[in-house]
């Protein structure tokens, strides 16, 4: 394992931002998709050079900001451990979930602080009905040094909107009410750091809930990969076999 | 027989990869015409259905016709869902043809996916954009070079004035606005306007650019084509310095880019502030007009600078000038012609350190020289003499020392117009020599010019 240096951290700097801005749109998108509010309150955006929708709901859009705001010194950081998964203490409203406490040993995370993070979509007994898994891990090489880098990136990013925008086709109709919350499979250790900016943000993490997680007969449906130089992400759906039972 | 391999992929795609097949992507995915991939998702669809499989298939169609809004007849063209084709059909007055646009397994709520479909396979393909298009227009041929500079910055100013007109034209106005160019860039409002326009003329830089490659034979043409472009890639970054650093550089190796050098902005040699030799000249040739202005000694003065330059002696009637000249230099603030005694020379010795510092530079020397030409006289007389005897040139190694003694004719090394004054006070050369190197420019002290100014860039080497 090496050192980070000063280039490592503009690197994981880099990779960060990316990736949060690729999130932010990604659940702003899941949301649209997949019904969880109402269609009223998106607007089109352009993002990547395509048009996306973006909510305008102002607690919605802080909501979505400050979970990937605390994400993103996770994401910075490219270090082996152990996962647990955290979620955030939403506030307590009509569609959003309460804070969740667990903590759930999982497998080594490869070379990265975070080892997925969880759209769950949860119906109105608070039972995850969907999930849309980003699983990221550290590319085989890692190099910020190609022109096209940024651009090549932005085109395989656009790929996993567009796959997000025709997820309808191979998902079913999910029932009414539901709600959601974002999951971040990381370190023990890496929830300390967190601490440090979740204090500063008000906007606290806690441990999930085991039936948070954990989702009755799954089914897997995978969406897209995608390997460049900076990142390696993978996109699929776990997806609760009886949605209305 | 091909038919039935066309289906098969179109099957393929949208059903077990679930992509969104609109006609243009399909188009360019086989290499066929636009029609025929029109035809082809028209055949699929109409198969499918009769089928009925039970696969799931959303189909959007493309129409267009006449339709009359506000009393105004326009040509509308809307892609349209499936289940809004009729709806849509019954409004216009004439339909002039629907096409199937697009087949894709699930409903889209928007119509950004068909967008982003297309984005990617266009964007892959600009080249040959219209390989496939059904789009012609006979009076559509090259543009000769010659009018591809003047048409360029027509075309800017019509950009720039298509920007301003209010996008509401595009409604009212398709088919009897302004043409098809001007409306594409009338669309992108605000900031998404700005970078259509900028993407425009970026895009007319470089397609002249390529034509001109195409009638220059020389390799030299080609690397000076790369350079404007990198030249306004760089710009970007770097800003007008560097742009003129590399257009001194891009005329001094390819002087045959007549057309590209014409149209960036002239190059201006004293701009950069270079420290090599070359430049140092030219600098210094800057710096004599400004002191030919500001004092009224100076004409000399300038002629001084440029006969030292030029390594020629000095008369002797410039010897009290000569003087003045040094301390000045040395301080930093010289460059005055002040005929004084040598008791004033003396009065100035005690000018302190921070002439040292400019005199590791050639350069610094003639910048310098501008500053001290705004000084009085007066001042300008004590500063010499400081100069002379201060310790710290002293202290300075073996050459400044030489060119103290040197600087009763030559006050300071950097100061061309020492030189020769320096050969008029042999008294001052005795009194300040510490250093065996000071013996030299006794015997040489006419021809001490040269040997100084060589002595002086030797240091400051």
């Amino acid at each position: 394992m090496t050192t980070l240096t000063r280039q490592d951290l503009n690197f994981g700097q880099v990779v960060a931002d990316v990736l949060c801005e690729f999130l932010e749109v990604a659940v702003h998108l899941i949301l649209y998709v997949r019904e969880v509010y109402p269609v009223g309150i998106f607007q089109k955006r352009k993002k990547y050079n395509v048009p996306v929708q973006m909510s305008c709901h102002p607690e919605l859009n802080q909501y979505i900001q400050d979970t990937l705001h605390c994400v993103k010194p996770l994401l910075e950081k490219f270090c082996p451990g152990w996962a647990i998964t955290v979620s955030p203490a939403a506030v307590l409203g009509p569609g959003w979930e309460p804070a969740i406490l667990s903590s759930q040993p999982g497998p080594l995370s490869p070379k990265n602080d975070v080892e997925k993070v969880v759209v769950v979509i949860l119906d109105k007994e608070h039972r995850p009905v969907e999930k849309f898994v980003f699983e990221i891990t550290q590319p085989p090489l890692l190099s910020i040094s190609s022109d096209s880098l940024l651009s090549h990136v932005e085109q395989l990013l656009r790929a996993f909107i567009l796959k997000i925008s025709v997820c309808d086709a191979v998902l079913d109709h999910n029932p009414p009410g539901c709600t959601f919350t974002v999951l971040v499979h990381t370190r023990e250790a890496a929830t300390r750091n967190m601490e440090k900016i979740q204090v500063i943000k008000d906007f606290p993490w806690i441990l999930a809930d085991e039936q948070d997680v954990h989702m009755h007969d799954p089914r897997l449906i995978p969406l897209k990969t995608m390997t460049s130089d900076i990142l390696k992400m993978q996109l699929y759906v776990e997806e609760r076999a009886h949605k209305s039972s | 027989m091909a038919d039935q391999l066309y289906l098969e992929n179109i099957d393929e795609f949208v059903t077990d990869q679930n992509k969104i097949v609109t006609y243009k992507w399909l188009s360019y995915t086989l290499g066929v015409h636009v029609n025929q991939a029109k035809q082809m998702l028209y055949d699929y669809v109409e198969r499918k259905r009769k089928e009925n499989s039970g696969a799931q298939l959303h189909v959007t169609y493309l129409v267009s016709g006449s339709f009359i809004q506000n009393g105004h007849s326009c040509h509308k063209v809307a892609v349209v869902r499936e289940d809004k084709l009729e709806a849509v059909k019954s409004k216009l007055a004439v339909t002039a043809s629907i096409h199937v646009y697009s087949i894709q397994k699930a409903m889209l709520k928007d119509s950004g996916p068909l967008f982003n479909t297309d984005y990617d396979i266009l964007k892959s393909n600009l080249q040959n954009c219209s390989k496939f298009s059904a789009i012609q227009c006979a009076a559509a041929v090259p543009r000769v070079p010659a009018e591809s500079s003047s048409s360029r910055k027509f075309e800017q100013s019509n950009l720039q004035a298509s920007n301003e007109t209010p996008a509401n034209n595009e409604l009212t106005t398709n088919g009897h606005g302004p043409p098809p160019s001007k409306q594409v860039s009338q669309q992108p409002k605000g900031i998404m306007g700005m970078f259509a326009s900028k993407a425009a003329t970026k895009t007319q830089d470089t397609n002249k650019e390529t034509k001109t490659e195409a009638k220059e034979v020389t390799n030299a043409s080609s690397a000076g084509s790369k350079a404007p472009g990198k030249g306004n890639m760089m710009s970007n970054f770097f800003g007008k310095a560097a742009m003129n650093k590399l257009k001194v550089n891009l005329d001094s190796e390819q002087p045959v880019k007549e057309e590209k050098i014409v149209e960036q902005p002239p190059v201006s040699v004293t701009e950069p502030k270079l420290a090599t030799p070359a430049d140092l000249k030219k600098s210094s040739k800057k710096a004599e007009p400004v002191k030919m202005q500001q004092k009224e000694k100076k004409c000399n003065r300038g002629k001084r600078i440029e006969l030292s330059d030029d390594e020629t002696k000095e008369t002797g009637n410039v010897k009290k000038k000569r003087r003045r000249i040094k301390l000045p230099q040395s301080d930093s603030s010289e460059d005055e012609v002040i005929p004084d005694s040598p008791g004033t020379y003396e009065a100035e010795s005690p000018s302190p350190p921070p002439p040292i510092s400019p005199p590791s530079d050639p350069v610094p020397k003639t910048e310098p020289e501008p500053s001290s030409v705004k000084n009085s006289s007066g001042e300008n007389k004590r500063k010499r003499k400081r100069v002379l005897k201060s310790k710290t040139f002293v202290d300075i190694e073996g050459c400044i020392a030489q060119i103290q003694i040197v600087s009763s004719k030559l006050p300071s090394v950097w100061s061309w117009g020492f030189s020769s004054a320096a050969q008029h006070l042999p008294g001052k050369h005795e009194a300040l020599s510490s250093s065996p190197v000071p013996k030299k420019p006794k015997q040489q002290q006419r021809k001490g010019t040269k040997c100084i100014i060589y002595v002086g860039i030797i240091f400051m080497m």
